[in-house]
């Protein structure tokens, strides 16, 4: 069967190159995330980037499995003829199936042996994207480690044979009979296994969107971030019914080049989808994961502005002014808490504030009653409510002493933000004198009534940087939208651009394919710039369904982000990135139509009679 | 239906129906058909577009399910043959040839007809493959793509890789409807020559000149059985067909 493999690899070439192009990009992702996630976690880098590359790589693994085995299922749809011919002459089902496994372990191996250098290149782009944003240190470098090489390749073997099981699977239930006919018959759209799919990961991203506004401010965050993904899967699933009929709702234009476009749609269902389904996925996580970012962050923000009575933020201790009421001085230290004792012992990274309780509970809004030796658990959370944690504060830079404050009581707590915050609240009296002096500060003023904002700002100067309460929220609004952007860029970034090159893997296949309908149609009378035109008007049709459905399942997220943020901060969310959205919608139309032209143009290259006059 | 009586017939239909949709649109493509294809000879299957002339092959050839009645290859029944039997007896016991040819593109002549062969696990030698071809005329074209190949040796390639496995019955759906008159002949003359050698054949066609090619010519009109003709010319086969075309 290898041989027979082999040869049908060199014969539907254009098919297999797609194929092998989307195993070759899915491996040089993961192994690129892979090698960064080992680097960063061995090396002392940002905090962030550990579980920014983890999220890298799980989006990485995700999208190469879906990529590849969307593509391997249209390729093996479009062969339903030569896999039924084969039925006919006494080829077995397991014959079938052998012959398509032959060939994705072929691809798989190909795809990793193309794979292996191209992520090495990926790799670089990667940790020159991370060095950018400050991720890393400067001289972080991912390191090539020998055993990757295995992974790799078995990366691209798995991917490759577990993409074309099910499509193997179905392929091998052809009948014999559908080689007789002209086109092979089409497929049934909706097989079992899509439905126990679509609604295997609807059941899943329905629980998220009930649990997450359960969760609290961090496990809401982390739930409502993570819709997106199954919402995205269910919708693919469904695409054989949704794609179509979104499709045919497109305006068309009049004319016979718009109908027969929406005949096309209808017609061609399993290809329609199949276009649609990396561009959805490409949509969904984008727009649902950044919308999200973004609405978690203005949540946040207007928490903060909602529950902070101040007027002035000072970047420097303050003692008590003319015309100031209150002032409450918080310093920030980083500690390190370790809860639970034996196998449940458990050290986290947390900001310690040291605070005066009277001032912070009159800025913030929340009381806080800190007696003898103990401590609070503050708006970060992360700290258990009650019992005790054992803190140890650290040097602020490297190499200075820190000073292990032993077991504290936690004898309160104020109420989790969505904006997070620090975790431990304190006496200054607890922290040693040399830390405390060090360490930043942050003074938050409220005025007495009737005081002079300017000249008490004026008076304030003098002690640090001064900003009124709306320019620090706004200030701080930017950089934690910057540092989104930034993360969104890492994670995504790579991610988005090799489901778009899905997208393109899919219209090429669709496309080979089409030669004969294309000539059948110049013969009937258009000429080949109108069948270049309805080619063109039906690919918008698709794209316009994918980016609606999209939609759908970005919005399953931001379902998850209105209930998160109304459950946390009292007030539901929801802030988009608009920008953000028309540039990908603009980015898929160009890719979609710009392919369609492309493969269109040259699959009409030879005179329509040179295909329909010779036939196999 | 005199002296091939003695032998059991190759293919032999009882009360065969087959349905098409359902309810008011239901299409009775095959109905109620009972039909002897005798062993050893070449009977051809005629009839009005729409007769139902392939679905009653198809039916013959277990490719087709059937509502109703037994299909028997032989002694073995294909309507309760599973999908691993009837693979099998398409390795062994069935060829088929096609209007289209239905050649694998990828794949040379002579690999396209050591295939079947090489489906069914054997190792075929060169030679009998060559000797497959050769018996087409085509020994000179093993090498050569479907496409390198006209219509008519397309066929003739097709016709070999039927035979290379020495079936008991040939099916053959308007074998020549895809070729000019000159292949046709070839192509004709070729299954002539395989009967007069005993092999049983069966074909569809809607050329009349094809048709008195064979041994007995079975007429078919909306399902049914409608005529049957032994040894006509050309010419009687056409005002038989033009009778029932009315």
């Amino acid at each position: 069967m290898l041989g027979m493999s082999r040869a049908g690899l060199a014969e539907r070439w254009t098919l297999f190159v797609g194929a092998l192009l989307s195993v070759a990009l899915g491996v040089a992702l993961v192994q690129s995330s892979l090698l960064l996630l080992i680097s960063a976690a061995g090396a002392n880098s940002d905090d962030a980037a550990v579980p920014m590359l983890g999220i890298t790589l799980g989006g990485a693994t995700f999208l190469a499995g879906f990529i590849i085995s969307s593509t391997f299922a249209f390729t093996v749809d479009q062969r339903r003829r030569d896999l039924a011919l084969l039925r006919l002459v006494g080829g077995s089902r397991g014959q079938v199936r052998r012959l398509l496994l032959g060939e994705a372990l072929l691809l798989g191996l190909g795809g990793a042996a193309i794979g292996v250098p191209a992520g090495l290149g990926v790799m670089s782009l990667q940790t020159w994207l991370m060095r950018r944003f400050e991720f890393v240190p400067p001289d972080f470098v991912g390191e090539w480690r020998m055993w990757i090489l295995g992974v790799s390749i078995g990366t691209g073997v798995v991917l490759a044979l577990a993409g074309v099981l099910v499509a193997a699977r179905r392929a091998a239930r052809v009948r014999p009979l559908e080689a007789l006919r002209e086109s092979g018959a089409a497929a049934r759209l909706m097989t079992a296994g899509r439905w126990v799919a679509g609604l295997f990961f609807l059941g899943g991203a329905l629980a998220l969107v009930i649990v997450a506004p359960h969760g609290g401010p961090a496990g809401g965050q982390a739930m409502a971030m993570n819709v997106a993904m199954p919402a995205a899967v269910t919708v693919v699933a469904f695409g054989p019914l949704l794609v179509p009929v979104l499709a045919r709702l497109m305006p068309f234009g009049g004319g016979v080049l718009g109908a027969l476009a929406r005949a096309n749609v209808r017609d061609a269902r399993r290809r329609s989808a199949s276009v649609a389904a990396p561009l959805i996925v490409l949509i969904a996580l984008v727009v649902g994961n950044t919308g999200a970012g973004e609405s978690f962050t203005s949540s946040g923000i207007g928490e903060v502005a909602r529950s902070t009575h101040a007027d002035f933020v000072v970047e420097a201790p303050v003692p008590a002014r003319p015309g100031v009421a209150t002032v409450s001085s918080e310093t920030m230290l980083p500690a390190e808490i370790v809860t639970g004792s034996g196998e449940d012992r458990e050290t986290t990274d947390v900001t310690a504030l040291a605070i005066n309780p009277r001032a912070y509970a009159a800025v913030h809004g929340t009381p806080v009653e800190l007696t003898g030796n103990g401590v609070a658990r503050g708006p970060g959370g992360e700290v258990p409510t009650d019992g005790s944690v054992r803190v140890r504060l650290l040097g602020l830079s490297p190499g200075s002493p820190g000073a292990d404050l032993g077991d504290l009581p936690v004898v309160a707590a104020v109420p989790e933000m969505m904006s997070g915050g620090a975790s431990l609240l304190m006496l200054p009296g607890q922290v040693p004198a040399a830390l405390l002096e060090k360490a930043p500060t942050r003074s938050f003023v409220a005025l007495e009534p009737g005081a002079d904002a300017s000249a008490v700002r004026a008076d304030l100067a003098r002690f640090g940087p001064v900003s009124t309460l709306g320019e620090w929220l706004k200030a701080d609004a930017e950089e934690r939208n910057s540092t989104n952007d930034k993360v969104m860029l890492v994670v995504l970034g790579l991610g988005g651009l090799y489901a778009l090159i899905g997208v393109i893997n899919s219209m090429v296949i669709g496309a080979a394919t089409r030669r004969r309908e294309f000539a059948e149609a110049r013969v009937t009378g258009l000429t080949r710039s109108q069948v270049i035109r309805s080619a063109l008007l039906e690919a918008y049709a698709v794209t316009g369904a994918a980016l609606l459905l999209g939609a759908l399942a970005a919005s399953a997220a931001f379902f998850a982000v209105l209930s998160t943020t109304s459950a946390v901060t009292g007030t539901a969310t929801l802030d988009l990135p608009w920008p953000l959205i028309a540039a990908v919608a603009a980015v898929a139309l160009t890719v979609t139509g710009v392919t369609s032209l492309i493969t269109s143009w040259s699959a009409t290259r030879h005179p329509p009679v040179t295909l329909l006059a010779a036939r196999e | 239906m005199t002296t091939m009586t003695m032998a059991p017939p190759a293919v032999a239909l009882h009360g065969v129906s087959r349905v098409f949709g359902r309810g008011p649109s239901a299409v009775r493509a095959v109905d109620g058909v009972t039909l002897d294809f005798p062993r050893g000879s070449w009977t051809a299957v005629m009839g009005p577009s729409g007769s139902g002339k392939s679905t009653l092959l198809h039916c013959a050839a277990g490719l087709e399910r059937v509502d109703a009645g037994q299909v028997l290859l032989g002694d073995t029944d294909l309507t309760v043959a599973g999908d691993a039997e009837l693979t099998a007896l398409r390795r062994t016991r069935i060829g088929f040839v096609f209007q289209s040819f239905n050649l694998i593109g990828a794949l040379t002549a002579e690999q396209n007809v050591a295939l079947p062969l090489r489906l069914a696990g054997k190792r075929p030698s060169r030679s009998a493959v060559r000797a497959t071809l050769d018996a087409v005329g085509l020994a000179d074209r093993a090498r050569h793509k479907p496409r390198e190949l006209s219509g008519g040796q397309q066929q003739r390639v097709a016709i070999a890789r039927a035979m290379v496995t020495r079936p008991e019955v040939l099916f053959a759906d308007e074998p020549t409807g895809a070729l000019d008159s000159t292949a046709a002949r070839t192509v004709l003359d070729l299954l002539r020559a395989m009967a007069d050698a005993g092999q049983s054949i069966v074909m569809v066609t809607h050329d009349p000149g094809a048709a008195a090619r064979a041994d007995a010519v079975v007429f078919l009109r909306d399902g049914r059985v409608v005529d049957r003709l032994a040894g006509a010319d050309a010419r009687a086969v056409a005002d038989r067909l033009a009778a029932w075309e009315r």
